[in-house]
């Protein structure tokens, strides 16, 4: 049987085996983060989500992305929507709504959906190629960032001041 | 060590990890424990006390009978409180202080992980501390520890910048984010060391890392006077030890970071000395900088919310953005004498 090779070939790689590990941890915070009540509980199933990814991103050796992921989705961008949260008030709790036939029918169709994705991977023939892990690629890109994409760089950091000192000048008003 | 760290993962090599990675937290558990000790000692001196001397010798035994204490109290929950966040929170803050601890090199030879963007690796995992500490104080239900979750967040958000870039000086000298080779790059006699060429940096970083810490006189989260004890109020038993144990590791990583971006890691201070293994030397100057720490508590007074703030940015933020124009003019103009 082919996909039993297959299957038996992927379990046999360490990294194979965390892939599993971080991409079923990424899509079960972003299951949890719709099906919690509480927002409070999504936004920490979505950190989940943004920490597993940073860990694919080091599978795939991309350091710097990963690190990046880490520092500003799982960590800042996670604790803006916690304040934004517990600065605001969200006691009420969203009821679940309860509806039997929906529920089956996206059964079905996760299923044959998942049927259909299984066999046409198990069918598809990959090309082999080697490509070759890029080392300190940190380096690299800030190679690039200085050089070659310097002026879309410095307009991205522009834009960046402008809304910074817009949102400044709009506090202020309120202020007043 | 470094040669296993390039080898693809095979079970065994997970294995030898694992096992390195539990003896690590036992080594630090037990230093920890005798770091408190070692801070209560300490401050007992500065204040004209003797400081736990009854259980054991000297009083050695003192904090493993804490710990013991406070791993068999009741745990308890408050009723309003959000249970599995409050039980979750302690977790997230300390998973990342202890995470960070791999890729500081202890020795030549001693280190754990070989990453090219080490500075940058323990900044992004430090913050997700801050996840752990907010959720605490929310978590709790108590409006003290809320504002203290709150005040934390506000504090180790707005030094983190001022940390990361005084540190970019230091990478700009040394051409390289990976610790090690920022250890290597200062080598020789002590004044190669990048404390005194980045002497602006290093007060910044300095300050802004006890600012990271919680410690005094930034120590605001945990105000006594005016929050109880700030975010960790609710809690008790061995969920206020992580929290706690949270501070204390992050406070050996914090020196042992210092010790290696501004004092030379493993270097003696002057060739000649080279003969003592780098370890001893790292430990020396670990300690000395985690003296340094305990030192300020002893001496400075608390400072206010608003001072704390405008500290932050009116002040160390300008620093530390001046000093790498200052460092990379200065680069180039020697670039440009040596030819």
């Amino acid at each position: 049987m082919q996909w039993i090779d297959n299957m038996l070939g992927f379990f046999g790689s360490g990294s194979n085996i965390m892939f599993l590990v971080f991409a079923l941890l990424a899509i079960g915070g972003a299951v949890f983060m719709i099906n919690f009540t509480k927002v409070v509980h999504m936004v920490i199933s979505l950190a989940v989500t943004f920490i597993s990814l940073a860990g694919i991103y080091i599978l795939l050796q991309a350091e710097f992305v990963a690190v990046v992921q880490v520092l500003i989705y799982a960590s800042a961008i996670t604790i803006l929507m916690i304040f934004g949260i517990v600065m605001t008030n969200h006691q009420e709790i969203e009821q679940p709504l309860a509806r039997p036939l929906h529920q089956v029918l996206v059964v079905i169709g996760i299923l044959a959906f998942f049927g259909i994705v299984f066999y046409s991977v198990q069918q598809a023939v990959f090309p082999d190629s080697t490509v070759e892990h890029a080392v300190n690629n940190t380096e690299k890109i800030g190679m690039q960032l200085f050089s070659q994409h310097v002026i879309p760089f410095e307009l991205m950091s522009a834009l960046l001041t402008v809304a910074f000192i817009g949102a400044i000048i709009i506090a202020k008003r309120e202020e007043e | 060590m470094g040669e296993l760290l390039t080898r693809p993962l095979t079970w065994g090599s997970f294995l030898t990890f694992f096992l390195m990675a539990v003896v690590l937290l036992l080594i630090i558990l037990f230093m920890v424990t005798y770091a408190i000790y070692a801070e209560r000692k300490i401050l007992g001196y500065m204040q004209s006390r003797i400081g736990p001397n009854r259980t054991g010798k000297f009083g050695l035994l003192q904090t493993p009978a804490d710990v013991l204490k406070l791993l068999i109290k009741e745990d308890v929950i408050p009723e309003k409180a959000d249970r599995p966040l409050f039980k979750l929170a302690p977790v997230i803050a300390f998973v990342p202080s202890f995470v960070v601890l791999a890729t500081i090199p202890y020795s030549e030879h001693m280190y754990f992980a070989d990453l090219d963007i080490g500075v940058l690796y323990y900044v992004a995992l430090s913050g997700l501390t801050v996840i752990g500490i907010v959720l605490g104080g929310w978590a709790s239900n108590n409006k003290y520890a809320l504002i203290g979750g709150m005040r934390s967040a506000a504090q180790l958000v707005s030094y983190a910048i001022p940390l990361v870039i005084s540190a970019v000086g230091v990478v700009l000298m040394s051409g390289t984010m990976n610790l090690r080779g920022i250890v290597e790059g200062q080598a020789g006699w002590f004044w190669n060391w990048n404390f005194i060429p980045q002497i602006l940096a290093f007060v910044v970083f300095v300050i802004s890392a006890i600012a990271e810490l919680n410690r005094t006189p930034f120590d605001l989260p945990e105000a006594e006077s005016e929050l109880v004890a700030g975010y960790h109020v609710e809690y008790s038993g061995f969920r206020f030890a992580f929290f706690m144990l949270t501070e204390y590791v992050y406070m050996i990583a914090m020196s042992a970071l210092i010790t290696t971006l501004f004092f030379g890691g493993w270097h003696a201070p002057a060739p000649f000395l080279e003969f003592i293994p780098g370890f001893i030397w790292f430990l020396l100057k670990f300690c000395g900088v985690f003296f340094f720490i305990i030192w300020l508590r002893g001496t400075m007074p608390r400072i206010r919310i608003d001072q704390l703030m405008s500290l932050g940015w009116r002040v160390l933020l300008p620093l530390s953005l001046g000093n790498i124009f200052v460092t990379a003019i200065v680069m180039e103009i020697v670039k440009a004498i040596n030819g």
